[in-house]
């Protein structure tokens, strides 16, 4: 039985292909303007260079934000639900989940069946986001992928003391400015997010298996500052970036 | 009949007062449609929004009111009554020290201040407010609330939009009173014919920041949770209790305001947690939503206590913080639908 997850994010979408358990194909395209457009794209490559015909597929399940664009989805599932499952195929006992995406941040808690039993996200605000990663990129003229690499070249990170991401930027162009290293800065960035992070994850009480799922989990600056501050291990699927697409095809499985 | 507005970020300001005074007594609630440009020529944009909409409407409409009454509510009322004495044109302005605490000596302080502002109004308005014009008023207002009750049981039963009870408990805060007992009983009759409640809502327990426009309502709906309970001054906070209608109107009114559902500007909080057990056990529902409108303090220092204590018992519930915009964020509404799945796996 082939089921289909389709996970629509503010940044990019992701696409996975399972038959029942085995997981087949995944992909990652950027969302752009037209998200509509998004889904097609990744799904006509996905059905073409799988060979796989869309009347043999049982069931299209639509997450993230842009789910409701998704119009033959049999089942449009958040990406909550859908992360959680995700995370539970690769760790089965997984009893924590954190996501950091494009605009918002998660820590869900699981009930040892692959459920979901409570979450909390961040405030209304950028801060704590992979926008948040992105936007100090730019001000620091360094990519994104090299974040990791930099933050592990770093000798004392900084303190970022703005919870604004707008004040961030400026503070970390101030920063920029009196000299500070951009090694320095990144992992200060970095324990900037995991401190945020651990608040949440302190507002509902996390344990270990803790599992770290989305694009930013490749970051491995951003995975060790987490790390330090929460004193558990997380485990990365390889296929992080893409567990809410693989959870929303094993619940259209279910 | 004339209108008389106050601006009471609670249920903390006695309107049968200004009913015995001849007017008509209408909260300002602000308009999340209009921007709140003239308001933070005075007031920072990281105060309460809503707080800045009720001094946007204030120096937009205050001629169309003959007076305006400030209670003590939350601190940001407290703080802006200057703001509102330099800012907004009106003849009569007037601040009334509702008391946070609830004992003997609030009480008496609270009676005193009632008083106070009564001889205020008689003076400046040359009226006369009797025992019978409050005791009328105290009659008129325990009929709304007799109605509002009714009215907000029938939301666990009945096809009932969130919307549509918002803009009951709007016009209670804001209409003629004789007019709105005509209205609620009409909306009475018509809810008890409504379909019964739908299989596709989850019933859910509605608290935290006062909800001052529909459309937060609608975000609810959006993510198929019906309010069939809540705390809130527009809402159950309004109507739990009748005023008393024997002896002293005015002791009444005091004994009254001690006697209703919380908000978290009062000491201490265990009693808002109460009253929101005594409503969760006499009304099944899914879950609690407990929302609070980014900037307000109140319920930002409140949340973790009740929270805490809300999910100790048992209670599955989700806190979200909204702007304050009238436009339907699909960020809420996704964290709103995840809680419903929650609900619903857990059912």
């Amino acid at each position: 039985m082939l089921t289909v997850g389709i996970d629509i994010g503010s940044i990019t979408t992701k696409i996975a292909l399972m038959d029942k358990t085995k997981l087949i194909y995944t992909d990652v395209a950027f969302s752009g303007y037209d998200m509509a457009r998004a889904w097609q794209d990744i799904f006509k490559t996905m059905l073409l260079k799988t060979g796989t015909k869309e009347m043999d597929i049982s069931c299209i399940v639509s997450t993230g934000y842009g789910r409701g664009s998704v119009g033959i989805a049999h089942k449009k599932i958040t990406e909550i639900s859908c992360h959680a499952a995700g995370a539970a195929y690769f760790y089965p006992d997984v009893k924590a989940v954190i996501d950091i995406g494009g605009q918002d941040s998660k820590c869900i808690t699981l009930n040892g069946s692959g459920t979901v039993s409570d979450f909390v996200m961040n405030d209304k605000c950028a801060a704590g986001t992979g926008r948040f990663l992105d936007v100090m990129a730019r001000a620091l003229h360094v990519e994104l992928g090299d974040f990791g690499a930099m933050d592990h070249k770093s000798k004392k990170p900084v303190i970022i003391s703005s919870m604004c991401t707008v004040f961030a930027e400026s503070e970390v162009i101030s920063m920029i400015a009196r000299g500070e290293s951009r090694e320095n800065i990144i992992a200060g960035i970095h324990e900037s997010i995991a401190s945020r992070m651990v608040s949440m994850m302190n507002r509902i009480g996390v344990s270990k298996p803790l599992v770290m799922t989305g694009g930013v989990s490749r970051n491995k600056g951003m995975r060790t500052a987490i790390e330090k501050k929460i004193g558990l291990k997380l485990l990365v699927p390889n296929e992080a970036q893409v567990c809410g697409a693989i959870g929303a095809a094993i619940l259209g499985g279910a | 009949m004339k209108l008389f507005a106050y601006y009471d970020t609670g249920h903390e300001f006695s309107e049968e007062i200004i009913m015995a005074a001849g007017f008509t007594p209408y909260k300002i609630l602000g308009d999340v449609h209009v921007s709140n440009d003239p308001a933070d020529r005075y007031v920072h944009h990281y105060i309460c929004p809503f707080s800045r909409s009720c001094l946007t409407e204030g120096m937009a409409r205050s001629k169309d009111w003959v007076g305006i009454a400030f209670c003590h509510g939350c601190d940001t009322t407290n703080n802006q009554y200057d703001i509102w004495k330099y800012h907004v044109k009106t003849d009569f302005l007037y601040w009334i020290n509702t008391p946070a605490k609830n004992d003997l000596a609030a009480n008496t302080f609270h009676e005193k201040e009632l008083r106070r502002f009564i001889t205020h109004l008689e003076n400046h308005f040359s009226v006369e407010i009797t025992q019978d014009k409050l005791s009328h008023a105290i009659q008129t207002s325990n009929r709304v609330k007799h109605l509002m009750r009714e009215l907000a049981a029938l939301r666990s039963v009945k096809d009932i939009p969130n919307s549509a009870y918002h803009a009951l408990t709007r016009k209670c805060v804001q209409m003629n009173k004789e007019e709105l007992v005509e209205l609620l009983e009409d909306k009475l009759k018509e809810w008890k014919n409504l379909p019964v409640f739908p299989a596709d809502r989850e019933p859910v327990l509605l608290t935290g920041s006062d909800i001052t426009y529909g459309e937060v309502m609608e975000i609810l709906e959006t993510a198929g949770l019906r309010a069939v309970r809540d705390d809130l001054s527009l809402g159950e906070r309004y109507f739990a209790q009748d005023i008393s209608q024997e002896g002293d109107p005015v002791k009444a009114l005091v004994d009254y305001h001690t006697r209703i559902p919380q908000p978290p500007t009062k000491i201490p909080f265990d009693a808002r947690l109460s009253y929101l057990e005594s409503c969760l056990k006499e009304t099944p529902v899914s879950g609690i939503v407990y929302q609070i409108l980014k900037f307000c303090e109140p319920h930002g220092l409140d949340l973790p206590f009740m929270t805490g204590e809300l999910k100790r018992l048992g209670h599955t519930l989700i806190v979200i913080e909204r702007e304050y915009t009238p436009t339907v964020d699909q960020q809420l509404v996704s964290r709103l639908e995840s809680f419903r799945e929650i609900i619903q796996r857990s059912l």
